[in-house]
């Protein structure tokens, strides 16, 4: 059993290592974020928030950053289908269990990894992590967080059968949880309805324990913000082995 | 114990028989060929003994294995060749072959004896360490092939092995088709090419409609149809071949042609045309081929519809799923 999700995890690996533009994404991407937008905000902006606006920006920038490499990697089960290497899994003598979970694995090990990135680069731009158990409580977050929406794009994409209907999932889903989290700006100041959907968003507990763990700052409770993604992300991985083993 | 034995297998999509009450029995090193048109029913077979599909009734044995109580044991014993490349083409053709023996609890030493001794075998060494992208048609149906082999299986599957492949390339996979005979394993595997049978198949069942019809060595099918063909073009076929039958030919109207089954086709010719009126615009004989066999069992020529029924409700089954 461990041997066979090892097998499928190191063909993910494999694939991530081969696409040399996607690992390039994975770096440019925050480095944008964090350089341009967060210095141009730092700048601009006087924003009642602790401490300066990067700092701020940072673990939100995190949060997002990881959630978009995670769905996207449930997308290689669109590519698994077309290109016909599922067949190949499926006749395999091995559980369709170790098939999830491997390819599970793999997309949170891309999106840690994705994490890791950030951090180092926000140590670079001289943001100081300065929160209660910051390491062992932001790896905690990154892989709650980022087992949640892995296990989303894989329900997604056992459902979904076209790249251009995964777009729109990106389009309707990913990108509204993801401002509606708080990850880019304080929620205090937001209209009461804009507040309603703030807090009916799982995400928005991922950024604020990840802010509470980096920085120190945070709105609610945060052992409440960990037991409701822990909620989050099993329920997420019910639902997405729900459908995987059903497609 | 046969390696492979089906009995009255029936797969069912929605209202459209698939596979209608199939037989058969394959023999450990044999090589065997499902014959039939598109949308005969070969895949769903095929994708049943494989454990992907479950059928609606019947029961099929591979390597003593049930399809569906025993699926790991049957997942083991075989290997497959799908009709679609199911190569993951960003990895190399060593990286491919080594999840796969990965996937098939092979150990280290194993893995790394057998990928030598696979890509040795479809002339893929020198290609190793290359990424399955840069690979021609060909050379990833060899690869798959290699892949099939890797985890030493009982049976081998081929589906539609030289679907869409140059005619030469095709008589290149063939040779690699013959060479499995020195390994020893089963090998069932479907075709809509009347040659790619005939020339690698110890046995084939015909299949049509879900059915098999006809079985046997090659040349058992084609004595079976009973002499040699004789097909006539003629200005009036209908009119022509109630004359034919009257005086007692074996004819039939197959499109525009006018089939006849002759014991001496030589001495029958002349005496054809001492009874046609009709202008004969041309007449051929032969020994029969398949081809002739297939008419023979059928009525029908054998020629692919373009989406069939059943492929187009199978397509809608999967959709849906």
């Amino acid at each position: 059993m461990i041997s066979d999700i090892y097998a499928i995890y190191l063909r993910e690996i494999l694939r991530l290592w081969r696409q040399k533009v996607r690992l390039v994404t994975m770096i440019m991407m925050p480095l944008l974020w964090l350089g341009v937008i967060g210095n141009a905000f730092n700048s601009v902006m006087n924003l009642p928030t602790q401490g300066d606006f990067l700092s701020f920006l940072t673990p939100g920038i995190l949060v997002m950053t990881m959630v978009f490499t995670a769905t996207i990697s449930g997308i290689t089960t669109v590519f698994d289908r077309e290109f016909g290497f599922l067949k190949e899994m499926l006749v395999a003598p091995i559980k369709r269990e170790s098939i999830l979970i491997g390819k599970m694995l793999g997309g949170v090990t891309q999106a840690v990894l994705q994490g890791i990135l950030i951090l180092i680069l926000a140590i670079f731009m001289g943001v100081k992590f300065s929160g209660a158990m910051s390491i062992p409580g932001m790896f905690l977050t990154m892989f709650l967080v980022s087992i949640a929406f892995v296990s989303l794009g894989l329900a997604v994409a056992s459902k979904i059968t076209s790249m251009e209907g995964f777009q729109m999932v990106m389009n309707f889903m990913i990108q509204p949880m993801i401002f509606l989290s708080g990850a880019f700006y304080p929620t205090t100041f937001l209209p009461d309805w804009l507040k309603i959907m703030v807090k009916i968003n799982p995400l928005t507990y991922g950024v604020d324990a990840m802010r509470y763990f980096a920085i120190g700052v945070n709105e609610f409770n945060i052992i409440a913000d960990l037991l409701i993604l822990l909620v989050f992300s099993i329920t997420m991985i019910l639902i997405g082995g729900h459908f995987f083993r059903k497609s | 114990m046969p390696a492979i034995e089906v009995r009255n297998l029936l797969k069912k999509f929605g209202s459209i028989v698939a596979v209608n009450g199939i037989s058969l029995e394959i023999e450990y090193g044999e090589i065997f060929a499902l014959l039939g048109p598109n949308g005969a029913g070969k895949t769903t077979t095929i994708s049943i003994l494989a454990t992907l599909l479950k059928p609606t009734s019947g029961e099929a044995k591979i390597n003593g294995y049930d399809v569906v109580k025993e699926a790991a044991k049957v997942r083991q014993s075989i290997g497959i060749v799908f009709q679609d490349p199911s190569l993951d083409d960003r990895l190399t053709a060593r990286e491919n072959l080594d999840i796969h023996g990965r996937l098939y609890h092979m150990s280290r030493e194993e893995r790394q004896r057998r990928i030598e001794e696979v890509l040795e075998m479809v002339e893929l060494l020198d290609r190793a360490d290359s990424i399955v992208k840069t690979f021609s048609g060909g050379m990833r149906r060899r690869l798959e092939i290699a892949r099939g082999l890797m985890h030493k299986p009982k049976v081998l599957f081929l589906d539609e092995p030289t679907l869409g492949l140059d005619p030469q390339t095709r008589r290149h996979i063939w040779e690699y088709v013959e060479k499995l005979r020195d390994e020893g394993v089963t090998v069932l595997l479907t075709t809509h090419y009347m040659e790619e049978a005939d020339y690698l198949a110890d046995r084939i069942a015909i299949i049509d409609a879900g059915k098999i019809v006809a079985e046997g060595s090659p040349s058992e099918l084609k004595d079976s149809v009973g002499g040699d063909i004789i097909k006539i073009k003629c200005s009036d076929a209908e009119n022509m071949l109630k004359k034919l039958v009257s005086n007692g030919y074996d004819a039939m109207l197959v499109d525009d042609e006018i089939v006849i089954k002759a014991k001496e086709a030589e001495k029958m010719i002349p005496k054809i045309f001492a009874i046609a009126d009709e202008e004969i615009k041309s007449i051929t004989y032969k020994e029969p081929s398949l081809e002739d066999v297939f008419i023979h069992y059928t009525g029908k020529v054998f020629r692919d519809e373009e989406v069939d029924e059943i492929e187009a409700s199978k397509m809608k089954w999967r959709m849906r799923r």
